[in-house]
């Protein structure tokens, strides 16, 4: 049996191995290659603080213009980088082999993304951002405006209220990191909204209530489209494969002058030396490129309370232990993974059982419970969906037979009487036939003289 | 096994199959070259070449123009680094400048590195390298091996004590540069390359400059003069932006390495700058165009390339002091101003590295309201200067301005006279300017009328300001108003950018109306019997907000109204869907209610007390028969008395009691198999005893009966 298991397992993880090892490495998940598409090449020198502080983070960047004839995400049917950014707003084919279905089948394949629109955005842009399930205003000369939480001008020109000073974060440690994000971050850009059938997108940033999307410089004819805080600053994508993307309105967000400018706040006397964007830009791309936020779990095992051994079937009402390992990436290794609602489910056709599993701080889960009184195929389903991490889907076969015959109760009280009086039958007729023969009508003596009568 | 061949004594080719020809010599493959497009041994290679650090991305000795680039940026914006760098670099110099087999272009950065620093370089070394370099210009035909060689001379004057150190052939090689120049002003790499470039004309202005600046008599004065006019014609193919920044752009096609706008426009601007300074005579270029220059260095921002850094500073700091125009930059310290708060308008002027500018006067010509063309000035003013902070401050505004957007256009007048040739003012300057101020919002007014009447139902005042909230009911033959009223400090009818009225459900569906104004009057009806259809029919709750905002309004707002109780007819069968609400995505990742399976009961039993109660009654017929068996005794008398058929008879009985303690252990615990196979023993065994007694019996039996 033990053997049978083993071999089972070796020819699985021969099969899944080159799966695994496709969709990402295992040892580690953070991406390496990224390719920049630019629409001019200045913009390596205006935003060179983002990509310095990616570059010193390890990340190989390879700056392309976005019509570069030569584009190629693939080679022989390898993928050349592990995540792109599109800091090209304004394009309007790409060239080389690139266009809107080849990034599509990159993100669908697991690979990340970050887009950056602005003011001058393409219909490229603008239906990538569609598919990954954000609608920028249509209105193309639409700016996002906001006459309360606006960042006090520094600059002439500036006194529109169009450079926003946002701080109406999503509230997520995975996504932001631990540190708190003190200053607002400077936007200044188009709006966006979510598809609200799109359960995968979320919105990091959104503006304030004040907020409208439109021509700063024309008066409002018709109501604007997008108002208050559905308009959506920055927002992010994880997809159902893990790859991740980041949708912006603003390309100047990620530039060195909004990192490096101080920022005041209309109306709030605190003034910043220094803008949120570094902060805010740096947190970000290491969640969109799987430095942070991404999980793994191994060695999901069950058994009956007791034993040690994983069991080829249970019975009704075993009493069985479940655990699961869970580590989480911290960029360098795998760290044990701490929360208090991972939950477990014994699934047939619908949960069963779906319990919440309590965690030894080394990443180690279990809990334990009763098989339930039904019998079948079923599933032991951990389905991890937090909200900035990975989502973890683990099944994992088990059937469940119910009582064989000789597994229920011997001897039940209630029929003690009929014992009691079959049993003092049995014991009186064999006493009466041995000790009293001639009393009773089945002496065989008797039935030997009537024989002979 | 490949064919092979060997070259035979005749010098015939003779071709084999061994590896070796008769005289013992390796004989040679026979096969054409087998080629293989992919190099499959390159990843291995630069594998090696990285272990021993011999890729060339990793040797990096120290760069002497790289190290130029930064000391020449540090010391424009008075930094002061040298100390951290001057000993490695010296050393670099140094060695540069002695060997004899360092290139033209690492010499000149040498030189220009040991400019700033002043290495403690011997004579004899600038002598060799000065003698180097004149060997190179005489040799010379590429542009830019005369712009290092001549600039390093040029450099090499202005550093050694010896001050005789001049150009043999001035002149001729004035004008083998000048032969590479095209006619539309820019410059040729080399003479066999047809291609020119602006890059290049920057380059070739300095070298010319370096000839001139080293020529031991005066060059022809025809000379120059056509140079100059080279100079004008390249700055017709200046190029423009909106806002009055000039720039210069590489239209070269197919260049090496990329050469963007911003080294293109330095390096013309580094050539102009040098051949100005030593060439006599104006050179009659517009001014705005100088300043144009300055702009756009000043308008880039702070770029995140060193070498742009560079060049930006590096261009600043020449235009600063040139001898063609200087560039005065007027600019204003904040360019939205409160009304309210009464903020002073405030100019500054200073050249393009903030130094103080000459005296001048400046003018307020004009002001416009944005969208109209009307100046709002009767005559132009003269702004107040304020020798102190170095600031000229409009005394009063103009009465009539009041919050908005206003261009205002400004005039710098120079007080001397000859400084008009040395400073670029451009004449006026527009700039834009945000007048914003307190807007009143009065007599703010919510009411629900009745549709055909118009009369009012119920009529709340509202204050826009307080923290009050109203609570209105209507139903779809109603309407909703909603009016109030804005006026600028001034009194005059305000109209903010953002005057939304938005109707939020319960179900967050929202629908959002604009405020229109006639006057000061701000008034909208919402006739909820023509929306019905626009409202999805949905009754309830609605959340009434108003927003009014503006880019010049400073108390912009956001106020809750209160809510209104909206009661719509049910909706038809086929009426529009409300859209979809995004959901709040805490609600789709966080946990899941726990589920428990819930296990059958039991089935009712009797409890036990009474199952054993029972058990004992049926014990009690058993207990009578065991005391009246007791009482009668064992009757034994057909027991057989011989010895064998008493054996049989025992076995018999014993046998039974067998049969029946397997029916006992059957119940206990054994399985009906065992017990079954237990039986078929016990049942063949029963069999020969009881067949054997019996026979006894019956032979006893007709014993008696014969006897």
């Amino acid at each position: 049996m033990g053997r049978n298991n083993f071999s089972i397992l070796t020819i699985l993880s021969i099969t899944l191995l080159p799966i695994l090892s496709l969709s990402f490495s295992t040892d580690s998940p953070t991406d390496r290659r990224l390719l920049v598409l630019l629409d001019d090449l200045s913009l390596k020198s205006s935003h060179s603080i983002f990509f310095n502080s990616l570059k010193s983070r390890g990340f190989d960047l390879d700056f392309k213009l976005a019509d570069d004839p030569k584009l190629a995400l693939q080679r022989y049917g390898q993928y050349l980088y592990d995540g792109l950014i599109l800091f090209s707003p304004s394009i309007e084919r790409f060239g080389g082999a690139l266009d809107l279905a080849a990034v599509l089948d990159f993100v669908d394949s697991g690979h990340d993304l970050i887009i950056a629109a602005d003011s001058s955005s393409s219909d490229l842009i603008k239906s990538l951002a569609t598919e990954c399930g954000v609608d920028f205003d249509e209105d193309p000369s639409a700016l996002v405006i906001d006459h309360k939480s606006y960042a006090i001008a520094e600059t002439e020109g500036e006194g529109d209220h169009t450079l926003i000073a946002a701080d109406d974060f999503i509230e997520s440690d995975v996504l932001l990191g631990k540190k708190k994000i003190e200053a607002p971050v400077l936007f200044k850009g188009i709006a966006h909204s979510l598809n609200a059938a799109n359960t995968l997108v979320l919105k990091v940033l959104s503006a304030s209530p004040l907020a409208y999307s439109a021509n700063p410089s024309s008066k409002l004819s018709s109501p604007p489209s997008l108002t208050g805080s559905s308009i959506s600053l920055v927002s992010v994508v994880q997809a159902r494969n893990n790859a991740r993307i980041m949708i912006t309105g603003s390309l100047d967000m990620f530039s060195n002058r909004f990192f490096r400018s101080s920022v005041q706040k209309a109306g709030s006397p605190r003034k910043y030396d220094k803008s949120g964007n570094e902060q805010f830009v740096t947190e970000l791309s290491k969640w969109v490129f799987h430095v942070r936020g991404h999980l793994k779990a191994v060695n999901l095992r069950h058994n009956k309370a007791g034993e040690t051994d994983e069991p080829a079937m249970y019975r009704i009402k075993d009493d069985l232990d479940f655990s699961v390992e869970i580590y989480e990436w911290s960029g360098k290794s795998w760290e044990p993974y701490v929360a208090n609602d991972v939950q477990v489910q014994l699934y047939m056709m619908s949960p069963y059982v779906l319990k919440t599993l309590s965690n030894d701080k080394k990443g180690l889960y279990h809990t334990s419970f009763k098989v339930p009184d039904v019998y079948g195929v079923f599933q032991f389903k951990v389905e991890y969906h937090r909200l900035g991490y990975t989502s973890l889907s683990l099944s994992k076969q088990i059937p469940v037979r119910p009582f064989r015959h000789n597994e229920y109760e011997r001897f039940i009280t209630a029929a003690f009487p009929y014992y009691g009086a079959s049993f003092t039958m049995v014991v009186g007729a064999f006493l009466q036939q041995t000790a009293r023969p001639e009393s009773t009508g089945i002496e065989m003596s008797l039935f030997l003289r009537e024989e002979n009568c | 096994m490949y064919l092979q061949f060997y070259i035979n004594d005749n010098g015939d080719k003779v071709y084999t199959t061994k590896k070796e020809s008769p005289l013992g010599l390796p004989t040679e493959s026979a096969h054409p070259a087998r080629f293989s497009p992919d190099d499959k041994y390159s990843r291995q290679r630069v594998l090696l070449k990285k272990r021993f650090g011999l890729l060339p991305t990793q040797q990096s000795p120290l760069n002497v123009e790289e190290t130029y680039e930064e000391l020449r940026t540090f010391e424009v914006l008075g930094i002061d680094k040298r100390s951290d760098i001057s000993t490695a670099a010296c050393q670099s110099v140094s060695e540069i400048l002695g060997s004899s087999s360092s290139t033209l272009k690492d010499l000149f950065y040498a030189l220009k590195v040991n400019g700033i620093l002043k290495c403690d370089i011997k004579e004899d070394v600038f002598e060799g390298v000065a003698s180097r370099l004149q060997a190179a210009v005489s040799g010379a035909s590429a542009l830019l091996d005369f712009y290092y060689s001549v600039g390093g001379l040029a450099l090499i004057k202005g550093q050694t004590t010896k001050d005789d150190l001049y150009l043999a052939d001035a002149e001729g090689v004035f004008q083998s540069i000048k032969a590479l120049s095209q006619s539309d002003g820019r410059w040729r790499y080399n003479s066999n390359n047809p291609e020119s470039s602006t890059l290049a004309a920057g380059l070739a202005l300095e070298a010319l400059a370096g000839i001139v600046s080293l020529s031991s008599s005066e060059i022809d004065q025809s000379l120059i003069s056509t140079t100059k006019n080279d100079i004008l014609k390249l700055f017709d193919s200046i190029e423009k932006y909106d806002d009055g920044a000039f720039y210069f752009d590489e239209k070269l096609v197919g260049a090496r390495e990329h050469q963007g706008a911003l080294s293109t426009t330095s390096s013309v601007v580094r050539g102009l700058t040098a051949f100005a300074a030593v060439a006599s005579g104006s050179l009659n270029l517009p001014s705005g165009k100088i300043l144009g220059l300055a702009k756009i260095f000043l308008a880039i921002g702070i770029p995140g390339d060193a070498k742009d850094l560079f060049n930006q500073v590096d261009s600043l700091a020449f235009l600063e002091s040139n001898t063609v125009s200087i560039p005065l930059i007027l600019s204003l310290p904040a360019t939205v101003l409160s009304l309210t708060k009464k903020d002073a308008l405030k100019v500054k002027v200073n050249t393009v590295l903030g130094s103080n500018a000459p005296p001048l006067t400046v003018n307020l010509l004009r002001v416009f309201r944005s969208g109209s063309k009307d100046t709002l000035l009767t005559e132009s003013q003269e702004l107040k200067f304020d020798p102190e902070n170095a600031v000229y401050t409009l005394d009063a505004l103009p009465k009539s301005v009041d919050v908005g957007k206003y261009t205002f256009v400004f005039e710098t007048v120079l007080h001397d006279s000859d400084h008009k040739n040395l400073y670029a003012t451009g004449g006026q300057t527009r700039i834009p300017i945000f007048f914003t101020g307190v807007i009143e919002v009065d007599t703010a007014e919510i009411a629900v009328l009745d549709s055909d009447l118009g009369s009012i139902e119920t009529k709340k005042k509202i204050d826009l300001a307080g923290d009050n909230t109203v609570s209105l009911s209507a139903n779809h033959l109603q309407k909703l108003r909603l009016s109030f009223q804005l006026s600028t400090p001034l009194g005059h009818a305000f109209k903010p950018h953002q005057a939304i009225l938005k109707l939020t459900h319960e179900t967050k569906v929202e629908h959002i109306f604009l405020m229109r104004s006639s006057g000061k009057q701000f008034e909208i009806i919402l006739d909820f019997l023509g929306m019905v259809e626009k409202f999805f029919y949905l009754s309830g709750r609605y959340n009434v907000q108003l927003t009014v905002g503006d880019a010049v309004m400073e108390n912009s707002f956001l106020k809750a109204v209160g809510h209104i109780n909206l009661d719509l007819p049910e909706p038809p069968e086929k009426a529009p869907q409300p859209p979809a609400q995004p959901l709040d995505p805490n609600l789709i990742h966080g946990p899941k209610a726990e589920i428990a399976h819930i296990f059958r009961v039991p089935e009712k039993l009797p409890p036990k007390e009474l199952s054993l109660t029972f058990l004992g009654l049926t014990l009690l017929p058993f207990l009578g028969f065991l005391l009246g068996l007791l009482r009668l005794g064992v009757n034994l008398k057909n027991f057989p008395s011989s010895s064998v058929p008493a054996m049989f008879a025992a076995l018999f009985h014993l046998g039974i009691a067998a049969v029946l303690l397997l029916y006992v252990l059957f119940w206990l615990k054994l399985d009906l198999f065992t017990t079954l196979k237990g039986l078929g023993f016990l049942g063949a065994f029963l069999m020969f005893v009881g067949h054997r007694i019996l026979s006894h019996l019956a032979s006893s039996s007709s014993k008696l009966k014969s006897a």
